[in-house]
């Protein structure tokens, strides 16, 4: 939970962007909503933080933005319309998701780690606990703690999906190279457009490892931004 | 079949020849000459050794090795050479000694040859055939492609020699096969010029570093300068011997450096020396939005034009843009043909996009990035090709097409075309940090939480099962806690010197402690119930319990009561019993 004074300050930050944007100055709307950002992330935030930041025509981070947005609220449809915008704009692709990807942006990303917890435990303690407290087993005993199992089971993937749509991330600025090697010397495989996705393999020093959809090869961090940082 | 069949066959079963032989065979101290092995067998089929024994102070250095196959009339014969490479250092006469060689397995005796190093050889000897490698440039980067010549001059007596086979040997170059030509014209010699075989090429270097080419060829000739010597013996001179020399030119080294990263312009897809941009051409204007159209663009310049890739299209809001093709070249005349010309002259290469308006909003074709690197300067150059302005009118769309686009009423919020959104009014659904909850570090501690709970709740089950199974347990708990407690009510009473309270005390004491042997309630327990267990932990043990238990009994049911106050006295052997009792339990 955020602290009372950061939530204070996030509130006012929050505000001063949303007066700056309606005048026109992209720019310091994008600061004040990053900042806002910063201190308490927020779908709604992250969302004014994406259309500020696209207004100013840094596309690779308004992808970044909305995509955060989503990945706390993925009721936000205001987001996720602004995805589709952006993506048929830029002519970028969204990002490709396995199925257990795609089930975990289904709820928001806490909620499945919680969900799995409580079911397990419950299955637990509806099993075990009848019998500790010498209660004789009832029939809804056994049909809760089939529930608990089935949620839990269900819920694995997506709690995976989670873990491995956080390593996806989006090229920021524009015609960024890829390299052969984590070098500036090294070869350019590609020249990757802002806000084409890509997942992050590992990172080495100031470079990171991405596999896009045409190759494999090293990116500057600065030029690359995780959804997830 | 038949076609295979009729092609001729290639000879190998004919007596195996070995000629060898120093090219020229007078030379002055310092000059170079080719010491040449021949064999009419295929390379394969020949085991040449790695070294030779040669004269050390020859320095022999290996040359080029190849193979040719000639047409007797019937069949194909081949023949083989190996060039060797050397200086003469000093008058006199040295000899390369006969050696044996491997071929089609069995053993050919390579006959020895001679070289005469003298201060002026005889006027008749024919002078060595020298095959010339001109590049023009040996600093070059890689991938960038330089034009070269292998030149073979026309003899003193003016005879034009042929060559065949040419080749450009040496690591980490590629050598262009489409782009070679050969013809004969004036050279530049010394003061003058002579007619010479001229075969020229394309010739790229693919790795970094220092990089050793050399070229070679077949002379149509018959410079013999030894015996020769066949697999059974010398014997008497073949009629229809082989006609080639293999000569091999000089070793030239060139410094091959990677292109610099820094200073990198877009659109750049390796293409290396000086080029200009003819202005692109439209195929159409005005355009319909939704049709397609060409738009051609030509690149000229130096270098291997032919091989250039073309630049990737960009990515932009209203033109869907194709990868370029590269427009065919036009069919080569029969001249050209025969005199092995290019079809066309090199230096221009032309690229077709396809083009798709996909709004009217459209004024120009998308610009498209476009670079290549100059040597002569060190440095990237920008050549994109420019926007040209166009006018897309709305496209007409037919009957079907219209029914096709019209949306339904069930798609019609789906198909809606998206849009920038407004502002949030607020910031909506927050979170400490945009790392899921997993991935801090307390969320595992909640997670052993109940766990630990439920280890807990077995253990205590277990427990008190136990207990359940085995109630003396609590029975002895349950009297040691009792004798604990009289004891300390003991202890004060005497300390108070309050003698009917202390002796109270020590009779339930002893009665809680004796409780779990029998079982009883502590309180049912008399004198007669104490004594037994007491006299079988000590002697004097029952003695002091008897005393005790008069007294109260007399105190509790006598008509006068009982004085207890020398009791008090009893004290310390009242201890030893208790912690006896105590003991037991």
């Amino acid at each position: 939970m955020a602290a009372p004074g950061a939530a204070a300050s996030a509130d006012a930050l929050f505000r001063e962007g949303t007066g700056a944007y309606r005048e026109g100055e992209y720019s310091r709307a994008a600061r004040a909503f990053g900042e806002a950002a910063g201190r308490r992330p927020a779908s709604g935030t992250l969302r004014n933080l994406g259309n500020a930041q696209w207004q100013g025509g840094q596309t690779g981070r308004a992808i970044v933005a909305w995509e955060q947005a989503l990945w706390l609220d993925p009721f936000n449809r205001a987001a996720r319309n602004n995805l589709r915008f952006a993506r048929k704009a830029a002519q970028v692709e969204a990002p490709e998701l396995s199925w257990d990807e795609v089930v975990s942006t289904w709820l928001p990303i806490d909620w499945w780690a919680w969900i799995t917890g409580v079911s397990l435990w419950l299955a637990v303690g509806m099993v075990l606990l009848p019998g500790i407290l010498r209660r004789r087993k009832a029939a809804w005993h056994q049909a809760v703690a089939a529930l608990g199992i089935m949620v839990f089971l269900l819920s694995v993937p997506a709690h995976f999906g989670v873990h491995t749509r956080a390593r996806i991330g989006f090229v920021v600025q524009k015609d960024a190279p890829l390299r052969l090697t984590p070098t500036q010397e090294a070869q350019v495989l590609a020249r990757l457009s802002a806000g084409e996705p890509a997942r992050c393999v590992r990172a080495r020093g100031p470079y990171a490892l991405i596999r896009t959809n045409r190759a494999l090869g090293w990116i500057e961090q600065e030029q690359f931004r995780l959804v997830c940082p | 079949m038949s076609l295979l069949m009729s092609q001729p066959k290639t000879e190998i079963a004919s007596n195996v020849v070995a000629v060898a032989s120093f090219d020229p065979p007078f030379v002055r101290p310092g000059e170079a000459a080719v010491y040449r092995v021949s064999f009419n067998a295929l390379e394969e089929s020949i085991v040449w050794p790695e070294k030779l024994d040669a004269p050390a102070e020859l320095g022999f250095r290996a040359g080029g090795r190849g193979q040719i196959l000639h047409f007797n009339g019937t069949n194909f014969v081949p023949h083989t050479t190996f060039n060797y490479h050397l200086r003469a250092p000093r008058l006199g006469a040295f000899t390369a000694p006969e050696f044996a060689v491997t071929v089609y397995g069995k053993p050919v005796t390579v006959p020895a040859a001679q070289l005469r190093v003298v201060a002026s050889p005889p006027a008749s000897m024919p002078l060595a055939q020298a095959l010339v490698f001109e590049v023009p440039e040996t600093n070059l980067y890689a991938g960038q492609a330089v034009k070269v010549r292998v030149l073979l001059g026309a003899s003193p007596a003016g005879q034009l020699p042929t060559l065949m086979q040419v080749q450009i040997n040496g690591e980490g170059v590629l050598v262009d096969q489409g782009a070679a030509r050969q013809q004969v014209g004036p050279v530049r010699r010394g003061a003058g010029t002579v007619a010479a075989y001229i075969y020229e090429t394309v010739l790229t270097p693919l790795q970094t570093g220092k990089l050793t080419v050399f070229a070679q060829g077949y002379s149509a000739g018959n410079r013999y300068f030894g015996p020769l010597t066949g697999a059974s013996g010398p014997g008497p001179m073949l009629n229809n011997l082989p006609q080639f020399t293999l000569l091999d030119s000089e070793p030239v080294e060139l410094q091959v450096r990677p292109l610099p990263r820094q200073g990198e312009l877009p659109g750049f897809t390796g293409a290396i020396g000086s080029f200009s941009l003819e202005p692109p051409r439209l195929a159409a204007d005005p355009l319909r939005a939704g049709e397609t159209v060409k738009l051609s663009v030509t690149v000229r310049g130096d270098g291997n034009v032919g091989r250039l890739a073309a630049p990737l299209p960009p990515q932009v809001r209203d033109w869907q843009v194709f990868a370029a093709t590269p427009e065919p070249l036009p069919p080569a005349s029969p001249l050209a043909l025969l005199t092995r010309q290019p079809p066309v002259a090199q230096g221009s290469a032309t690229f077709v996009y396809t083009l798709v308006p996909l709004t009217t909003a459209a004024q120009a074709t998308p610009a498209i990035p476009f670079s290549y690197f100059d040597p002569k300067r060190e440095a990237y150059v920008d050549l994109t090709i420019p926007a040209v302005p166009v006018t897309v009118q709305p496209g007409e769309k037919g009957a079907d097409l219209r029914v096709l686009e019209q949306p339904d009423q069930a798609s019609a919020e789906s198909e809606k075309e998206p849009g920038l959104s407004g502002l949030a009014p607020g910031p909506g659904l927050a979170a400490a940090t945009l790392a899921p909850v997993q991935r801090r570090p307390w969320f595992p501690l909640v997670q052993l939480a109940p766990a630990a709970a439920f280890v807990g709740l077995w253990g205590w089950d277990r427990r008190r099962r136990f207990l359940e199974q085995h109630p003396e347990v609590l029975l002895r708990r349950r009297a040691r806690r009792a004798l604990r407690r009289q004891w300390r009510a003991l202890r004060r009473a005497a300390r108070a010197g309050d003698a009917p309270r202390f002796a109270e005390a020590a009779v339930a004491a002893m009665q809680a402690a004796c409780a779990p042997h029998y079982p009883a309630e502590p309180r049912a327990l008399v004198g007669a119930d104490v004594l037994p267990l007491l006299g079988e932990l000590a002697a004097g043990a029952a003695e002091v319990a008897r005393r005790f238990f008069t007294v109260t009994d007399a105190a509790r049911f006598g008509p006068d009561g009982a004085d207890a106050r020398e009791l008090l006295a009893l004290q310390p052997e009242l201890e030893k019993v208790l912690q006896l009792m105590e003991r037991r339990l």
